[in-house]
């Protein structure tokens, strides 16, 4: 039997990577959502989780930036 | 508010918020940066358009430096753009009105309360609490004639500025500057004239005015505290002034300049504020590090020649400041005296002391030498105080130096008044208002100060670092990311890059573990807290002096007053948290004026290292701030050219992963940062750690046990049983 699943391809730096396995492993969006390992940059991900994620890795920028307008 | 007709040529708009902006490219702002240094805290001083920030300390500074509210009100309209709003002509009014209308003098050795205002005296005297206080002589008293019965004491002072600088400088200033104020005139004929015209009339008062007519009345010694209290409860806060000159009881000391030396404009221009009126006021003077610190510490011992004790914060600047004294003034080593663990000179009956905050802030046991040492201490009557970096004082441990030697006067000198705690309006009345702050921006135009590249260097973390940091939630975090290879290899590069070029570097690291890895690996010599005194004399003494050695690696016990006049190059590998403090006194390890390298651009660089991603990158942004307000920028380096063909360590995979199961190895100890002793905001150790075998550790040694009374049986016990126990 064939399965057919929607996804989408991401290019990203290794880091990055890293950091969407340590989501996928960590199940902090309550599901695993990589379909496929490609290689050092490259994953293909479940496309309903595109959303989200955004929301997760912008989450991750502000942590590490500085607020410059905060006195 | 109203947009004057000729707002031009005005250089400043204040904000009903209070803060001030000033244009730095005016004709006129020599003139009103002088003025609003004086009267306003400055907030951010880029390259074009300076903030300022009126503040009740700020302008209660600038009465204390003699400024009166009218000239204060008077001269802010003159220079602004737009009608001054009520709101802050109100505030102006409120903070000036009461400040600085009497003076505590300590005259002959005795304390009189003097104003130059007879209706507040007699007000004062009024108060119930005061004339208890109020010393009144016999009528047969024949040494005080005119203090009879309740007469006040009217006198005439003389307020020709105390300061007597060596001829050189004073005529370069001079001559510096009306020779730029002329030309100015000259170009922009449009300058409201009364701007000018004005300012030479403050400057006229500030300097000039002699002979003042002033009342006062004697108070008795020992209710001091008192009077001082109820007077802030009256609204009339005492300042407390030194007339060192009709000091007579307190030896003078035999110390001056020597005649080679030369102070330059700024530390005149900050000397002059403390010695404004023929006395000794307190206060803090800020100017860059290396910008000569210890020179304005140095003239001003010597103005006042009297008994001086220099606090600072580590032996090592003991020896620095005792080196500076014998380099400035004619002082010699039986006048100098060292008071540090290491170096006991006896200082007994000695006229210039130089010690450490944590000798003196120390409330353990010490040895039987040194406590008679701070016997002698407590009971001397110090002529002035010297306290280097100065912004430490507000830490616990050290506010009591303040209060447990008797200091007339007290000049606080730092480079960075900034704490990540808001104590640092506790040196308002721990010491006294900031006397003075420099511009860093102009001092580095200037050419006293070395022209700083600054550079945020981003390094990104390998994949199998980033892996792990995501996984462990621990302090250990920080280790992943200080141990980035990544990291290691753009420090190795940078190191190897400078040494080409024979410049001198200094490496960074707060983490230990990372400092001893960086410096092993790469085979350079290293200081730490628990490196001696004797060993870091002769690596110091090596870096300046032996070709071979170009770059060590410190941690952060070199954060401050380490003089390394020849290095020019700073990499930081790791730091403390967000502290801006630190990074400005970092960066002051390489500020001093760099010779023979006027050709270059820049002649100093400074790199921190920060790997992407981490946290690290946060707490860089925050730690600039303060760099920032001082006009200096960035430079983000994203990739470092070059290299990829150079060989580094680390290279390869294999290597990596090497590091990787060291760092992983590693404790969580070794993640944090070492502590010294008396550093800032350094939490007490939760954890003691013991080395001992399991028998020993479970008792089965021949270990003797003791009874401990538990603290709430204590409580409960009868008060009058307590009153035996002690």
């Amino acid at each position: 039997m064939v399965n057919v699943m929607r996804g989408v391809l991401v290019e990203c730096d290794p880091v990055m990577k890293q950091f969407l396995l340590h989501l996928d492993e960590s199940n902090v969006l309550g599901k695993k959502f990589i379909i496929q390992e490609l290689d050092e940059t490259h994953l293909f991900i479940s496309a309903d989780i595109v959303d989200i994620l955004q929301d997760k890795i912008d989450e991750l920028m502000d942590q590490n930036a500085y607020p410059v307008l905060q006195k | 508010m109203k947009l004057k007709t000729d707002h031009s040529s005005r250089p400043l708009w204040l904000a009903p918020n209070g803060y001030i902006f000033l244009e730095s490219f005016s004709p006129v702002y020599k003139h009103a940066r002088d003025f609003l240094i004086a009267i306003a805290e400055p907030v951010c001083r880029p390259r074009n358009i300076h903030e300022y920030r009126l503040t009740a300390y700020s302008l209660y500074a600038a009465v204390s430096v003699g400024l009166q509210t009218n000239d204060i009100i008077e001269y802010l309209r003159r220079l602004s753009k737009t009608s001054l709003p009520d709101g802050i002509i109100e505030f102006i009014r409120l903070c000036t009105l009461s400040y600085g209308k009497l003076k505590l003098v300590l005259k002959h050795n005795r304390y009189f309360v003097e104003s130059r205002h007879p209706d507040v005296i007699q007000k004062l005297l009024k108060d119930h609490v005061i004339q208890e206080c109020r010393l009144r002589r016999d009528i047969n008293d024949p040494d005080q004639p005119e203090a009879e019965g309740d007469d006040l004491i009217v006198s005439k002072i003389s307020s020709k500025s105390a300061l007597q600088l060596n001829q050189p400088s004073t005529s370069s200033t001079e001559t510096d500057l009306p020779a730029n104020a002329e030309p100015q005139n000259g170009n922009q004929t449009n300058i409201p004239k009364d701007i000018f015209d004005f300012y030479d009339k403050i400057d006229e008062e500030e300097e000039e005015k002699e002979d003042l007519q002033t009342v006062s009345f004697e108070v008795k010694q020992d209710l001091i505290e008192t009077i001082q209290k109820r007077c802030i409860e009256l609204e009339y806060p005492l300042l407390a002034e030194y007339d060192f000159r009709n000091d007579t009881v307190n030896p003078d000391l035999n110390i001056d300049l020597k005649p080679m030396t030369v102070l330059r404009p700024y530390q005149e221009k900050s000397l002059r504020k403390m010695f404004g009126n023929g006395r000794a006021r307190s206060g803090v003077i800020v100017l860059p590090c290396g910008a000569g610190k210890t020179l304005v510490g140095v003239t001003a011992a010597c103005t006042v020649r009297k008994r001086c004790m220099v606090l600072c914060t580590s032996g090592v600047s003991v020896e620095q400041w005792k080196s500076q004294f014998k380099l400035w003034s004619t002082s010699d080593d039986s006048m100098i005296c060292r008071f540090t663990s290491e170096a006991k000179d006896k200082p007994m009956g000695c006229s210039v002391l130089i010690t450490t905050y944590s000798m003196m802030g120390h409330s353990t046991k010490r040895s039987w030498e040194a406590e008679k040492v701070m016997e002698w201490i407590h009971h001397q009557e110090w002529g002035l105080m010297l306290l280097d970096e100065v912004h430490t004082i507000p830490a616990r441990q050290f506010r009591r130096v303040l209060t447990s030697v008797q200091a007339h006067c007290k000049l606080g000198l730092t480079a960075t008044l900034v704490r990540e705690d808001d104590k640092i309006a506790d040196l308002n009345f721990l010491i006294g208002p900031k006397l003075y702050e420099a511009n860093w921006l102009e001092l580095q135009d200037l050419g006293f100060i070395a022209k700083v590249q600054c550079a945020e260097v981003w390094c990104p973390m390998t994949p199998e670092f980033y892996r792990e940091y995501l996984h462990i939630q621990s302090r250990k975090r920080i280790l992943l990311y200080v141990m980035n290879p990544n990291k290691f290899r753009a420090c190795e590069f940078l190191v190897k890059y400078h040494e080409q070029r024979n410049d001198k570097v200094i490496v960074f690291s707060d983490n230990v573990f990372a400092l001893k890895h960086y410096a092993v690996a790469m085979g350079k010599p290293y200081i730490y807290g628990p490196t001696t005194q004797g060993e870091r004399m002769q690596i110091l003494q090596n870096f300046k002096h032996n070709p071979a050695v170009n770059t060590i690696f410190i941690s952060k016990v070199g954060d401050t007053s380490f003089d390394l006049p020849e290095a020019n190059v700073l990499i930081q590998v790791s730091s403390h948290g967000g502290s801006r403090r630190q990074e400005a006194q970092r960066l002051g390890r390489i500020l001093r004026a760099k010779k023979g390298s006027a050709a270059e651009e820049y002649n100093a660089f400074f790199y921190t290292l920060v790997s992407q991603d981490t946290q690290e990158m946060y707490y860089s942004i925050k730690r600039q701030r303060f760099l920032v307000n001082q006009g200096y920028s960035f430079k983000v380096i994203t990739k470092l050219a070059g290299m990829d063909e150079d060989h580094l360590h680390y290279s390869t995979k294999h290597e990596q992963q090497r590091l990787l199961q060291q760092v992983l190895a590693a404790s969580d100890a070794d993640a944090d940062e070492e502590r010294v002793v008396g550093e800032l905001n350094a939490k007490g150790s939760q954890v003691v750690r013991r080395v001992g075998s399991m028998s020993s550790m479970s008792g089965a040694d021949d270990q003797v046990y003791m009874e401990f009374q538990s603290k709430s049986k204590l409580k409960s016990s009868h008060p009058l049983f307590k009153k035996f126990r002690k």
